[in-house]
């Protein structure tokens, strides 16, 4: 199911980062940083987020853009890394790399056209989250002592289980997938300037009268990440045939239509692979080193990462009334 | 129902002291007179006042709750002298105040106190130093230190008997040290926390330069700032969380 179809049937609110402060988050470090990616560089020069030997450092920037928001409201992150690509979401990948091979000659032929506007919005889309960006993403997180989660598998399906199990108050990415995977709660547009929105299982469900397995019979039957729908079938009507007849299966059959490994796509959503795991969520970054990591090693202007840091320092080092009520 | 008639000066005074740490809140109408609490968003200064039915010309109250946009009000009460009075009147039915001030009317649409944040709960703090200081002095420290920091540490050395300023720059450094001589008065236990400038400057500008201000200060605890207004008819209590010192 295609993500605009699941916000049509999902019970989403704005809530005010006010209202999240001392909670934790479960982050898709992919998403976010992807979020991070396409919208810090978008419209501005490559080359000022590459070093010299065209190493790409825009992710440090984001990094330390992204996290003093977190930190001001006492929303503490922990960052949930991708494990292995699922066996079934090949395809979606194959599709996601092809469309960036088409990308990459479109923005050729912008460059040889001398269109800078078309150049950047192509250079955004072309980002892709190399095992450089990743791994300098995790040390600088270290070094700021942000908690860090590897997934075995989707880093989203183990940020829905550990907000599942309590281990989280939510999980955060801006993918709807998240209702798939069972959160309970999910805050989506934490890399936004406005506030965050709160999608809620249980309203959701309501809101249908599904369970939570018929709600993944729904997106299913639309098309997911694992599988293209049924054609001719959206969101209201893939309900209504799961209402009606209970389950996938019940609704392909009254049908007379077939979905190739449905229930091994069931399971991807609710039993996925993931880990038990219960991080250390007090944080005492050494905001120096950070700094040194981002400006020595990496030779990143320090004018763009210097307010972040301060910012950091400062939410981290001042304390709320309410640590004495 | 709320009517009141009250010396300019007074009011914007008793509004600044609300508005440097937030821009709207809510303010109870009792028939003793009003009060208000508030915190700012990052829960790190907080502020307690009341101002007594005697402190007004005139004042008529029954126990109403109103959501001010203190900004706005604010803008409106400068339009006075600080000498001219101020007239104001809640009507129950539009939720709205009125205020006038020489002729001039001013019909201000209220905020739901629902919407605005909770009023925050009063730390419980036990506070081992208590030191009276002008508020001229307060002024002084503030001043100097933000000109060498962005933070600032207040405490008390007990085996000396004095209140200590410390702010410690990248190059430069402020020291002020005040014994009980130069103190109204001081009751020393081991106090030592560190704050941040902005907010404590923001407090300072509310702080009237002749008040007796009365401050407590722990060991990386919250300091108190109490002190009076209008003649002794309203008091404000300041609260505001320390930094984090790094050894």
């Amino acid at each position: 199911m295609g993500n605009a179809d699941l916000r049509d049937l999902a019970a989403i609110e704005e809530v005010s980062f006010d209202e999240l402060s001392g909670s934790t988050v479960a982050v898709d470090a992919h998403n976010w940083l992807y979020r991070y990616l396409t919208t810090t560089v978008k419209w501005t020069n490559d080359e000022a987020y590459t070093t010299a030997d065209g190493t790409e450092v825009a992710n440090l920037i984001g990094v330390v853009q992204g996290l003093p928001k977190f930190f001001e409201h006492d929303l503490t992150p922990i960052f949930v890394f991708d494990g292995a690509v699922t066996d079934l979401k090949d395809d979606e990948i194959e599709k996601r790399r092809e469309q960036r091979e088409q990308y990459e000659d479109d923005l050729e032929a912008a460059r040889e056209r001398g269109d800078s506007i078309a150049v950047a919005r192509l250079e955004s889309r072309t980002q892709r989250l190399t095992e450089t960006i990743i791994e300098t993403t995790r040390d600088l997180l270290g070094l700021l002592d942000v908690p860090v989660v590897d997934a075995p598998a989707e880093g989203e399906a183990q940020c829905a289980h550990m907000a599942r199990q309590g281990v989280v108050d939510y999980a955060g990415t801006e993918d709807y997938d998240a209702l798939l995977f069972g959160s309970p709660l999910t805050l989506r547009q934490l890399t936004s300037k406005g506030d965050p929105e709160r999608m809620d299982l249980d309203a959701t469900l309501a809101r249908h009268d599904l369970t939570w397995e018929q709600l993944v019979d729904v997106a299913i039957l639309c098309g997911t990440d694992f599988n293209d729908g049924i054609s001719g079938i959206g969101p209201k009507t893939a309900v209504s045939l799961v209402t009606e007849h209970g389950d996938l299966s019940g609704a392909l059959a009254a049908r007379g239509e077939q979905i190739e490994h449905a229930d091994r796509i069931q399971q991807l959503f609710l039993d996925p692979a993931v880990v038990e795991t219960d991080p250390d969520t007090s944080i005492e970054p050494d905001v120096d080193a950070a700094r040194e990591y981002v400006v020595d090693q990496w030779g990143v202007d320090p004018d763009e990462v210097d307010r972040g840091f301060e910012r950091i320092e400062d939410a981290l080092v001042q304390t709320g009334l309410d640590n004495w009520t | 129902m709320f009517k009141a008639i009250v010396r300019a000066e007074r009011l914007q005074s008793t509004l600044d002291s609300v508005g440097v740490l937030v821009d709207e809140c809510k303010i109870h109408l009792d028939e003793g007179g009003i009060e208000i609490r508030a915190v700012d968003p990052a829960n790190v200064g907080m502020v307690d006042l009341s101002l007594d039915a005697d402190a007004f010309e005139s004042y008529e109250a029954d126990g109403g709750l109103i959501g001010v946009n203190l900004v706005r009000l604010q803008d409106i009460a400068g339009m006075a002298d600080s000498d001219q009075l101020v007239e104001l009147e809640l009507d129950e039915e539009t939720r709205k105040l009125h205020i006038s001030i020489d002729g001039l009317e001013y019909t201000l649409a209220l905020i739901d106190p629902e919407s605005i944040r909770e009023e925050p709960d009063l730390p419980d703090l036990d506070l081992s130093s208590t030191i009276v200081i002008e508020g001229r002095d307060i002024d002084r420290a503030v001043t100097a230190a933000d000109m060498v920091s962005d933070h600032i540490e207040l405490g008390v050395d007990e085996a000396d008997g004095v209140f200590y300023v410390k702010a410690e720059g990248d190059t430069d450094d402020v020291h002020l040290e005040l014994d009980g001589d130069d103190l109204i008065d001081l009751v020393a236990g081991e106090a030592s926390s560190l704050f941040s400038l902005d907010y404590l400057q923001d407090m300072n500008k509310a702080i009237p330069k002749d008040a007796e201000v009365t401050m407590e200060l722990g060991e990386e605890f919250p300091v108190k700032l109490h002190f009076d207004i209008a003649e002794g008819e309203g008091a404000v209590t300041y609260m505001l969380a320390p930094r984090i010192q790094s050894n």
